[in-house]
């Protein structure tokens, strides 16, 4: 780990180890509960009926047979959902309208992607569960369905919203469509910028589709008490979000529900929202008993989003020696069957690692008969990363430039205006660029048929509300909660930090994730930001809690508290004599909370800004299979400015991680449709995320230059990595066959058809 | 003696939607409060939109939207959309 310590600093003594982690021993022996480990007395188990068709209307649903089927003791359809009103709120970037929300839990008027949910029963086993399915009557008219992005923007496709005009246009088209929304953002003059330029690179590329590939499918408990109360132990990546949209879908207020977070098996954005949660609910609430509801991979797949899939242009000008004078980018997502795609974050990301002075990003957002796309790790931006950094290896090998050299000739600095607004105020992009050219093995020779490619990428990372109780425990150990789902080790990270701050050790502080009703309100594990936000949530709660023990000790000592104070774990004060010190350790503190006050603890809530953003830097080497078109990855080196790994191992972890999950987006992973709209491989055997042996050894390389708005400069670390992940393995076989690649994944297929356009077809 | 004004700068998206296309604005205030108070006072309903629906960058430093950020005469704010991850 390179030491980037500032002189003068304050060596650290825990933050920056490899202790292993709180959750570790139940995960690897079994005993950790995920969503489908709870069960109540009493149980019914739920399941949901899902429509077989892509777009169809609904004429009627007949449950009367199910719910006379004997051991089913509930059906529920849309109707017993309240109505939302039709209205966009909440943050511009990712609006969310209720009236969508509740169709995407239950289908009313129409269903608009195979797999939609509409209908679900409770039931006393899974088998009559399932045989009550079967005995739901749905009559549908089939429509006309449409699966592609850019078939859905035709004037002829068919609609999924007979009303939907296209918002961020103006004049307001007069004729509804399929497109959403139209953003835009821009600085300075592009057509002044491209009339300056020496050379212009220009292409199109089209990615589709993806899945965030958790191991763990959605899954939840719920209890409705007859007096409205109701509890709900669920997977998530927030249960206080969770809470909330639950709640409010459900026709209930916040206070009466109580969200308990279970362990959670991967989430990488699709665990920000409920799907089964609301439906689990109301089978309770209409029931009388607990309702528990898992679903299988094929439901995963078919009806809980996946990432968008995109057709982007993006041009570039350049002068001859390498500096980029204007960009121009448009970038077009599939949201799925519901608004809102993550393309205003690709807007924004796509070209904020370079210093350009005219720059214009321009955004559309499409619905079509798929299930509506959910957040995927840094949620837009390796996308659009795709398209631009796919176009800066072409406007670097068009100069003959290097393309590590020709991104830091450009790379933004503090003070360079990004297309949004704002100027850069943080320092890492060039150091991470500059680790990654000084890394050995960018200068090693390749060999026939292999391409090195490389990227960098930017995510915003993410602070805002979070909460945190440090508790003394009566034999000096301590206890941190917070509210944070804990998706990558930030138990660790937590425990890490509060034994820093108190100088004791790792061993001695305990970790947990608090339900709703036990700790104040966490934002969602999301945006890279649970170890920046709730970390200095945990730290304020410490520096608390040591003046409380500076209090306390004062009292045992009959002295001022002014003259202790708090060193290596233990109040201090001069001793009698010259040069002598008296301590006492947390532990003797604690013995005498009774009599000097009572328990010791403190809660801070934190609404944490001065974030920092992620930025990585890639490259990696590939061979081509010039008789099959598979593509080997050999070699990854992934460098990110981390601001301070608080523990390295799980940050090495995360950069490995997000690299892993950005090579299958290249090269394998994808949807399929039938003609008819339907999904053709819902499962992890035809749907093929990397496995080990598809994997190299991902070098991971911590660049730290410290946030200094986070106690120990702590910046995000869960996204940034995916970022420039895809770009890299398609500019690698771009150079490994020379030719370029504009379409991902890049499967055999594809990949032969690039060789010999007869070959692959 | 008058202080500089802060210039608050809004994405083209917001300022369409709410301040009739106009993107910057010159406010004098102590604190992001202030900003925000004359903001809705030029344009009525303004606050509530900034206060729910956006992130506020302060001379560069990305904040959440909180009444008690200090504002520097002089600075610049850049209202942009709040920003959510996966």
């Amino acid at each position: 780990m390179p030491d980037t310590i500032t002189p003068g600093e304050k060596k650290l003594r825990v933050v920056g180890t490899r202790p292993v982690r709180p959750d570790g021993v139940p995960k690897v022996t079994g005993l950790a509960r995920f969503g489908a480990d709870y069960s109540l007395p009493g149980m019914l188990w739920g399941k949901i009926l899902r429509s077989p068709h892509a777009h169809a209307r609904i004429r009627s649903i007949d449950t009367s047979q199910a719910l006379a089927l004997p051991g089913v003791k509930a059906v529920m359809t849309a109707a017993d959902l309240p109505e939302q009103k039709f209205e966009y709120v909440g943050p511009e970037r990712t609006a969310a309208n209720f009236w969508h929300m509740t169709r995407g839990i239950m289908a009313r008027e129409k269903v608009l992607f195979e797999g939609h949910a509409v209908a679900a029963v409770a039931a006393i086993s899974k088998m009559v569960a399932d045989e009550a399915l079967r005995l739901i009557k749905v009559d549908y008219e089939v429509l006309p369905h449409v699966i592609d992005v850019e078939q859905a923007m035709q004037p002829d496709a068919p609609l999924l919203f007979e009303d939907m005009i296209t918002r961020g246009v103006e004049p307001a088209p007069d004729k509804p469509s399929n497109i959403s929304k139209r953003i835009e953002f821009k600085i300075g003059d592009i057509e002044a910028g491209f009339a300056a330029a020496d050379k212009i690179v220009e292409n199109t590329y089209r990615t589709k589709p993806v899945h965030q590939g958790y191991i763990e499918p959605q899954a939840c408990l719920a209890r409705f008490d007859a007096d409205g109360q109701a509890e709900l132990w669920a997977s998530s990546q927030g249960h206080f979000v969770i809470r909330a949209l639950t709640s409010r879908l459900v026709g209930m207020e916040v206070g009466n529900l109580r969200v308990y977070p279970a362990e959670i098996g991967g989430g990488f954005g699709g665990k920000n929202v409920p799907y089964v949660e609301p439906v689990a609910l109301v089978l309770s609430r209409k029931s009388g008993h607990p309702v528990k509801i898992v679903l299988s991979r094929d439901e995963v797949f078919r009806a809980c989003g996946p990432a968008a899939g995109s057709v982007m242009t993006v041009k570039i000008g350049i002068t001859k020696d390498g500096k980029i004078v204007a960009a121009d980018g448009v970038f077009t997502f599939q949201a799925g069957a519901f608004p809102t795609s993550p393309v205003m974050n690709a807007c924004m990301c796509g070209f904020t690692p370079y210093d350009i002075a005219n720059v214009r990003s321009v955004g559309y957002d499409v619905v079509s008969n798929r299930p509506k796309t959910a957040a995927y790790r840094a949620p837009g931006s390796p996308i659009s990363a795709y398209a631009v950094e796919s176009t800066m290896d072409m406007a670097a090998a068009s100069i003959g430039m290097d393309p590590l050299q020709f991104r830091l000739k450009n790379v933004a600095k503090p003070g360079t205006q990004t297309v949004w607004g704002p100027k850069h105020t943080h320092e890492g992009f060039a150091e991470t660029i500059r680790a990654l050219m000084q890394n050995p093995a960018y200068s090693t020779p390749l060999g026939k048929n292999q391409g090195r490619g490389v990227a960098v990428g930017y995510w915003f990372n993410n602070g805002g509300e979070s909460s945190a109780n440090v508790h003394v425990n009566e034999d000096g150990t301590v206890l941190v909660a917070t509210g944070s789902s804990d998706l990558s080790g930030t138990r660790a990270s937590m425990a890490l930090m509060a034994a820093e701050t108190l100088g004791i050790d790792y061993d001695k502080v305990r970790a947990i994730v608090a339900d709703t009703g036990s700790i104040g309100f966490c934002g969602i594990s999301a945006g890279s930001r649970t170890t920046f936000a709730t970390g200095i949530a945990v730290v304020q709660a410490c520096r608390k809690v040591i003046d409380e023990l500076r209090a306390r000790a004062a009292m045992i000592w009959d002295a001022k508290v002014e003259d202790v104070v708090w060193e290596d774990g233990c109040a201090k004060r001069a001793g009698k004599g010259p040069g002598e010190v008296e301590t006492l350790p947390i532990k003797a503190i604690a013995a005498k909370r009774t009599v000097t006050g009572g328990p010791i603890s403190a809660e801070v809530s934190v609404n944490a800004g001065g974030v920092a953003p992620g930025f990585a830097a890639e490259f990696c080497d590939v061979e081509v299979d010039p008789e099959t078109g598979a593509v080997k990855v050999l070699r990854f080196v992934a460098a990110q400015d981390v601001g301070r790994a608080i523990h390295p191992a799980l940050v090495e972890g995360q950069i490995q991680g997000g690299v892993a999950q950005g090579i299958g987006w290249a090269l394998n992973e994808e949807y399929i449709y039938d003609d008819a709209g339907r999904l053709a491989n819902p499962g992890f055997l035809d749907y093929r995320i990397p496995v080990a042996s598809d994997l190299p050894k991902i070098e991971a390389v911590l660049v730290e230059v410290p946030n200094p708005n986070h106690p120990f400069g702590a910046k995000g670390v869960g996204e940034a990595n995916i970022v420039p992940s895809l770009a890299a393995v398609s500019n690698a076989v771009s150079r490994a066959i020379g030719r370029r690649m504009t379409e991902l994944p890049m499967s055999p297929p594809k990949v032969l058809r690039a060789l010999d356009p007869q070959r692959g077809s | 003696m008058s202080e500089a004004p802060a210039r608050v700068v809004f994405t083209s998206d917001f300022s369409d939607r709410y301040t009739g296309g106009v993107k910057e604005f010159e406010i004098e205030a102590k604190n992001l409060r202030g900003v925000i108070k004359a903001l809705d006072e030029l344009c009525p309903g303004l606050g509530e939109h900034l206060e729910e629906e956006t992130t506020v960058a302060i001379d560069g430093e990305v904040q959440d939207v909180g009444y008690y950020q200090a504002i520097r005469p002089g600075c610049e704010i850049f209202f942009i959309p709040k920003i959510e991850g996966g």
